[in-house]
């Protein structure tokens, strides 16, 4: 049996296909993408990528619209870490302690998630458009003259964070709040029963055993819940996409749609690559501090 | 008689509410995409249509391309699906199974890929695939596609096949089975719910991935769903019915698929989760 298994042909044709295609296409590309970013690389280039140092950075530095991206996503990472947990934890301690129609509201509240965010964008787009959705829904409802006077949604530019930076980072919550929700509830289900009885028979509240017992314990999917939605709100590309474009004027331009504008709509090879490394090291500064920060010592359950 | 406490009631209205925020926008979708005219969208967007039709959606998928677009999603998603299962329970056994020196490392190889953005392989990838001629073909989508739903292939698989007891590939062993008809035969059938639970979750993912699709080709008759849906909307004029009809053709496939296994998925969803 151990010769079996120790069996080297074996473990060659197992592992082989799934390790060549990884290193070919995440492992050398992401080398590659690496060293593209300290090239000068056009599309145009006729010799292929021209070594010239840490050029694309620094061109980075002085450009205005990165800026304006990394604000979004740090932005975006911000909201949705906390809006994310605040509001998948709240669902999901409702949710346990309801008895009726618990899969019901779950499976309608994770729907969006596995929905086409594409397409979700292009939805939204249409209810923020000033004349007609929300504008018009609310006049329907009885607000005189609240399409002509009412906020511009998508196409607001003031401020510090832009008004559609905002829009979109609720249609966000709105669509994956359900997953953070998700992991919650499953781990809150894990925790032994008779840890609140205990409680309850301690004198303990609801809320105060949600805080004192469901908290901790749950602790550790927090870390895993949080950095999922870290390295998805650092990625995030698709609404933001359909829903402005990056625009009004570059202003809900965010990391991802840069590099995009930048690598095919203007074919700067080099330069997008080195906001990709940006986004690369951000991920994983993200997870390192997240893991680090709230993921503590497991308990015994 | 059993007294029922207010903040039920509170919770249940909450619980309303939302419900009715997450279904109403979708609802609307699909009343709207059976109005017939542009002009009916603009001055009454919250009633009834007036003749329903099913005009935008004939219009949607034959001169809109959704058609085309489907076929193509669904050859990509499957083909990628096939081959992401059977690379990653391959890899998944030997990593579980196999008694090798390097079989932690590779797993750690592996998992390292969850935490890889696509945007920073998008240009090596693209010029890569330009070169060896993969760019604008299906093709060159299923390769990437395949590899990156690897790693939580790999992971949750790795967990199925480590739960599995010893005796079962001991006895199998000493029947004279093969360690390919072990793999085969005896672990896969058990790993079933495994491979469907992740085989749901590739599928899912795959099915609404825009940006490498949207990189990759530019054939209109090889575009994915999600790419195409965006020639719906014009910078000037958009036609917001037949828009209005693709996004239902785009998402309800997603929606059957839940409909039929949303606890599968929600399996899928925590048991990559758990163990992390």
């Amino acid at each position: 049996m151990d010769k079996l298994l120790r069996n080297k042909k074996a473990i060659f044709i197992f592992m082989a296909p799934g390790l060549i295609l990884f290193t070919f296409v995440l492992f050398i590309p992401i080398c590659q993408s690496l060293y593209y970013s300290l090239c000068d690389y056009k599309a145009t280039s006729i010799l292929g990528p021209k070594f010239v140092g840490l050029k694309n950075y620094r061109d980075l530095m002085k450009d205005d619209t990165f800026w304006i991206a990394l604000k979004n996503s740090l932005f975006f990472l911000v909201f949705s870490c906390v809006t994310q947990l605040i509001m998948g934890l709240f669902l999901a301690g409702l949710l346990t302690n309801i008895e009726k129609g618990k899969n019901l509201f779950k499976n309608i509240i994770y729907l969006p998630c596995v929905l086409s965010s594409a397409a979700l964008g292009l939805l939204w787009m249409f209810i923020f458009s000033p004349k007609f959705g929300i504008n018009k829904l609310i006049e329907t409802l009885g607000v005189e003259g609240f399409v002509k006077n009412g906020p511009l949604w998508l196409f607001d530019t003031s401020g510090f964070i832009v008004l559609p930076m905002w829009v979109i980072a609720f249609v966000a919550l709105w669509q994956y709040v359900g997953q953070s929700m998700m992991l919650y509830m499953a781990q809150i289900s894990g925790i032994s029963k008779s840890l609140y009885e205990a409680s309850y028979i301690d004198g303990c509240s609801k809320a105060r055993s949600f805080f004192h017992i469901t908290l901790p314990l749950i602790r550790p999917m927090v870390a895993t819940a949080m950095s999922l939605n870290a390295i998805g709100s650092l990625k995030f590309f698709d609404l933001v996409f359909n829903m402005t474009e990056g625009g009004p004027n570059h202003k809900t331009e965010v990391l991802a749609t840069h590099l995009y504008q930048q690598g095919f709509k203007y074919s700067k090879y080099g330069y997008a690559s080195a906001i990709g490394i940006v986004l690369l090291i951000l991920c994983l500064i993200v997870t390192a501090f997240i893991n680090k920060v709230v993921k503590t010592e497991q308990y015994e359950m | 008689m059993k007294k029922i406490k207010p903040i039920r009631i509170i919770i249940y209205i909450f619980l309303i509410a939302m419900a009715i925020i997450y279904l109403a926008p979708l609802l609307w979708v699909l009343m709207v995409s059976f109005k017939d005219s542009n002009h009916e969208v603009m001055t009454a967007p919250f009633s009834l249509p007036q003749s329903p039709s099913f005009d935008n959606f004939t219009f949607a998928w034959t001169a809109g391309k959704l058609g085309v677009a489907t076929l193509n999603s669904f050859i990509v998603c499957a083909v990628a699906l096939i081959f992401s299962m059977v690379i990653g329970s391959m890899a998944a056994f030997g990593i579980a199974r196999l008694r090798w020196k390097l079989s932690k490392l590779s797993l750690t190889y592996f998992l390292l890929g969850m935490m890889i953005p696509v945007h920073c392989l998008l240009i090596p990838l693209f010029t890569r695939f330009t070169r060896m001629g993969l760019s604008n073909t299906l093709t060159g989508i299923i390769i990437p596609y395949v590899t990156f739903s690897l790693p939580i292939t790999i992971y949750i698989m790795v967990g199925f096949f480590e739960g599995m007891p010893n005796e079962l590939i001991e006895s199998a062993c000493i029947d004279g089975a093969t360690i390919y008809q072990i793999f085969a035969k005896v672990c896969l059938p058990l790993g079933k719910t495994g491979l469907f639970v992740t085989g749901l979750m590739t599928f899912v993912g795959n099915w609404n991935e825009l940006l490498l699709a949207m990189v990759f080709i530019s054939d209109d008759f090889k575009k994915t769903l999600p790419v195409s849906l965006s020639k719906f909307v014009g910078p000037y004029n958009t036609n917001y019915t037949q828009m209005f009809a693709a996004i239902i053709i785009a998402i309800i496939p997603t929606v059957v698929v839940y409909c039929a296994f949303s606890n599968q998925i929600v399996d899928g969803l925590t048991a990559g989760a758990v163990k992390g």
